[in-house]
């Protein structure tokens, strides 16, 4: 930290700030009464869950409303002690990007993707410092080194696509840099990241506010990255703060009730580890005699990556060498980063994908050689929860039509009896019967992960494989989903093959864990052995980088990729 | 990035047998056609003798795969026969009629660009107001008119009522052509330029909504470089497609404009031809059309990898 103004002047502060919506009915209030303050080189984290209105606050802010319905209705917004709320189009454009920048959850879609990165770094530069097209360059280049791109000069020609999702991130944190803002807005920096490349990010960006004294404004559902990175947190749920304070204050001694629900819900509280580990040891008295429930043998999954015409054809390897057994009742959890070949490992067990060598079994029939046999064993007795509970659905059927469908398909019950057993499905996902008749558009990320569960169970499986299927949910949303898995693991017999990227999920629900990294299985073990004291540096560096609720344990993970 | 053009040079292996095929249908459906060249050519009152001379004089006494393997025969040679009705090469005959159609086909793409890029910016960025309105009922009406109608229009507005440009007719200096081609061009421009001003006007509107302009004018950037530097060049891509599979349309729907407007191009040849069956001028335009709507197809792939980085082929 550069400078520190005391806190009688902030450089940005928020008094009283209402936003509504004009709805049919009337002004609907969106954000009500909001005031938060953000000294120089301070970083603020602004958690809730979606929909409590923390982007829309950070819009608000720079008059970026997401549609011309949704207006401010009272409040003021002083910025280095000057009014800018309601100060008109022209002023805005010099506030945007100068003094107050933004970065998205996003990087994917917020990127240009027919702009070369560098060419979207020097158009701010360019814009708001007034530069020649050459200085521009050379200060872009000089940038996009600060945020860690290994190679500038060639990487300035390079279009988004090109680039891993961290690297994206820095992208974005080059372009918003690039205008030289006083105050950054980091809407959910990380939330698509991995847990390395989000360490990664929140130390480029803590790295950026030590060295050009910035604000930052953390906008996250994530306590864990709240905890390592900010100075003082605003609790926000629907649209209100429940809670603003110093971090440790809120995080040792909360208040507001929701506060203490969303602390509680951490995937890293120990309270979640005993109940995980209740439900392992059931799972374990019943895995006895008999034979493993998949069964896989030195496999590898190879894609053609590259080549064409003029060149030769080489493989990647997705999968390579891998040996696993999964026994009738177990709770298995696989891990690692993205690309680490967790997905192409279980859609190989599920004979989605063909295996390059290497053999894989389900109940005794192997996928190789008796293929026919293997592949109606799995239809009938695997199903699959895929990561996102929007797009695994059809959107045409509702519910209820859907999970008839599986239902009259694998005809395990009689037709009479499809509609009672929807009934019966949704009470095990703990959701409305009423849901039946809903279209997946009409629910919550959250419903319709539970829906994609019920579809899964509607086949009566001996073994669910869960794709990332948290991934995309609330940190208090994925609680429940995880808590549902357990409860529907101890209740029925079901083997659970859980994929994850998010070690603490894997941590509070499965017995065993597989970690793996680069298409290879580098340890494996029961849970609580592997967190504990796990073997191998890759492990120990997974773990490492969760962050954990306890904001005395540094954040860790290297700064530079 | 080089080896993203990389299918230019392989690409056109596959035309091919696209251009076969094209041989093979045109050939066959031509011959299926009721009526007899010769008996055309000749009239009414002829002996058979005559006939039996010019059918064998072309050729076309011989069992129909013989006359198909001569034509793909001359064809590789760079010939395409003799036309029965004009006596001359098929090919000096296409030579001399091509210059009209390209110049119709050319100046009317550009007329609808012209005409479909300023339009549907303005309504894009005035989605919902009277402009917008104002610009997508016009629209409507250009692709419910019909070409032959809207041409007569034209004709009846700017020819007779204001006697502005010619009626009908090319003429031989290069400004004489240019006005005569004014109108044709405008009666294909007016309804083309609506198919592309509704698909840019779609795409134009999903990116101003869409993150990247978001996160533009969370830079600061004013309205305009949002509009022409982030939305224009995304939202082109898709109707560079759009504009090749109608230029392809066009090549074929210049016969009416060239009749109406009595332009001695290509299209209005292919209608003479038909009617006097000479096979080997229908083949051969036919295979130019082809030819051009394949190339044309060719160009839009490589637009579409210039315009847009992600674009692999």
């Amino acid at each position: 930290m550069t400078t520190t103004l005391s806190p009688a002047t902030p450089l940005l502060a928020v008094r009283d700030l209402s936003v509504a919506v004009d709805a049919p009915e009337g002004l609907r209030t969106l954000l009500d009464s909001v005031s938060i303050e953000i000294g120089r080189g301070e970083v603020l984290g602004l958690v809730g869950e979606s929909g409590s209105g923390k982007s829309l606050l950070c819009r608000t802010l720079v008059g970026l409303m997401p549609s011309t319905a949704i207006r401010r209705t009272a409040g003021s917004i002083l910025l280095g002690g000057q009014e800018i709320a309601g100060a008109n189009e022209t002023a805005l454009q010099a506030i945007r990007g100068a003094r107050i920048g933004m970065i998205f959850q996003n990087p994917t879609s917020h990127l240009d993707p027919v702009m070369r990165i560098g060419d979207q770094i020097v158009e701010g530069i360019r814009f708001h410092q007034g530069l020649s097209r050459e200085a521009a360059k050379s200060l872009a280049l000089d940038i996009m080194g600060q945020v860690g791109f290994t190679d500038p000069p060639r990487q300035f020609s390079s279009y988004a696509h090109e680039f891993s999702g961290g690297m994206r991130q820095r992208a974005m944190i080059a372009v918003a840099l690039a205008c030289n803002p006083e105050i950054l807005i980091a809407d959910e920096p990380t939330t698509a990241l991995d847990v390395t490349i989000q360490a990664q990010i929140l130390h480029l960006l803590l790295d950026l506010r030590t060295r050009r004294g910035l604000s930052l404004i953390l906008v996250t559902h994530d306590l864990g990255v709240v905890a390592q990175t900010c100075d003082r947190i605003a609790v926000m749920r629907h649209g209100r703060i429940v809670e603003t304070g110093a971090k440790r204050q809120i995080l040792k001694d909360p208040q507001a009730d929701y506060t203490r629900t969303l602390i509680a819900s951490h995937p890293s509280m120990p309270a979640k580890l005993d109940a995980g580990l209740a439900v392992a040891h059931s799972g374990e008295a019943r895995q006895g005699a008999g034979r493993p429930l998949i069964e896989i043998d030195d496999l590898a999954v190879r894609f053609p990556a590259g080549g064409g015409l003029f060149s030769k054809r080489r493989n990647f390897s997705a999968v390579e060498g891998v040996s696993l057994q999964i026994w009738p009742g177990e709770t298995v959890g696989i891990v690692g980063e993205s690309g680490s070949g967790k997905s192409t490992l279980a859609r190989a067990m599920l004979g989605l994908t063909p295996a390059s060598s290497g053999h894989v079994s389900f109940d005794g029939a192997s996928l190789g050689l008796q293929r026919a046999e293997a592949l109606r064993a799995l239809r009938t007795q695997a199903a699959m929860v895929f990561q996102d509970p929007y797009n695994s659905l059809n959107p045409r059927m509702t519910i209820g039509e859907t999970l008839a469908e599986v239902l009259s398909v694998q005809k395990k019950i009689p037709a009479a009896q499809i509609q009672e057993r929807v009934g019966e499905l949704l009470d095990l996902v703990e959701l409305d019967r009423n849901f039946a008749y809903r279209k997946p558009r009409t629910m919550s990320g959250g419903q319709c992960q539970r829906a994609g569960i019920a579809r899964a169970l509607a086949i009566d499986p001996r073994v669910i494989v869960a794709d990332e299927c948290t991934a995309a949910l609330d940190v208090t949303i994925q609680a429940q989903i995880v808590a549902l898995f357990r409860k529907l693991v101890a209740t029925m017999d079901l083997t659970l093959v859980f994929i994850a990227h998010d070690l603490p999920v894997i941590r509070s629900l499965c017995r065993r864990v597989i970690v793996m990294h680069h298409g290879r299985i580098v340890e494996e073990g029961l849970s609580e052995d592997v967190f504990a004291h796990p073997r191998e540096a890759y492990t120990a560096g997974l773990i490492d980088a969760i962050p954990d609720i306890d904001p005395d344990r540094p954040l860790s993970g290297r700064s530079t990729p | 990035m080089l080896h993203r053009y990389r299918f230019i040079l392989t690409r056109p292996l596959q035309f091919l047998p696209v251009i076969l095929g094209v041989s093979i249908i045109t050939f066959v459906l031509v011959r299926l056609i009721p009526g007899d060249p010769a008996r055309v050519l000749l009239g009414t009152k002829v002996t058979p003798e005559a006939i039996a001379n010019i059918r064998a004089q072309f050729g076309l006494d011989q069992p129909i795969w013989q006359q198909y393997f001569y034509f793909v025969k001359n064809l590789l040679q760079g010939e395409m026969g003799r036309s029965i009705t004009f006596r001359i090469d098929v090919l000096q005959l296409i030579s001399t009629r091509i210059e009209p159609t390209l110049a119709l086909v050319f100046s009317s793409v550009l007329l609808s660009v012209l005409i479909a890029v300023p339009l549907a910016a303005v309504a894009a960025r005035n989605e919902g107001h009277a402009v917008d309105h104002a610009v997508r009922i016009i629209s409507t009406f250009g692709i419910g008119f019909p070409s032959f109608w809207l041409a007569l229009m034209l004709i009846l507005l700017f020819s007779v009522s204001i006697p502005l440009l010619p009626v009908s007719g090319y003429g031989n200096t290069l400004s004489e052509k240019l006005v005569h081609l004014v109108l044709p061009s405008l009666t294909i421009a007016l309804s083309l330029s609506t198919v592309l001003m509704r698909s840019l006007r779609a795409a134009m509107i999903d990116w101003l909504t869409s993150d990247v302009a978001t996160a533009a004018r969370a830079r600061g950037m004013p309205e305009g470089i949002v509009f022409w530097r982030h939305v224009v060049p995304n939202a082109v891509v898709p109707t560079i497609n759009l504009l090749a599979v109608n230029i392809g349309w066009l090549i074929g729907g210049t016969v009416v404009v060239e009749s109406v407007f009595a332009l001695p191009g290509m299209g209005q040849l292919l209608v003479r031809a038909i009617f006097s069956r000479d096979y080997m001028v229908v083949q051969g335009v036919a295979m130019v059309f082809a030819c051009a709507t394949v190339f044309v197809n060719f160009l839009a792939d490589i637009a579409t990898v210039a315009a847009d980085p992600r674009v692999k082929l």
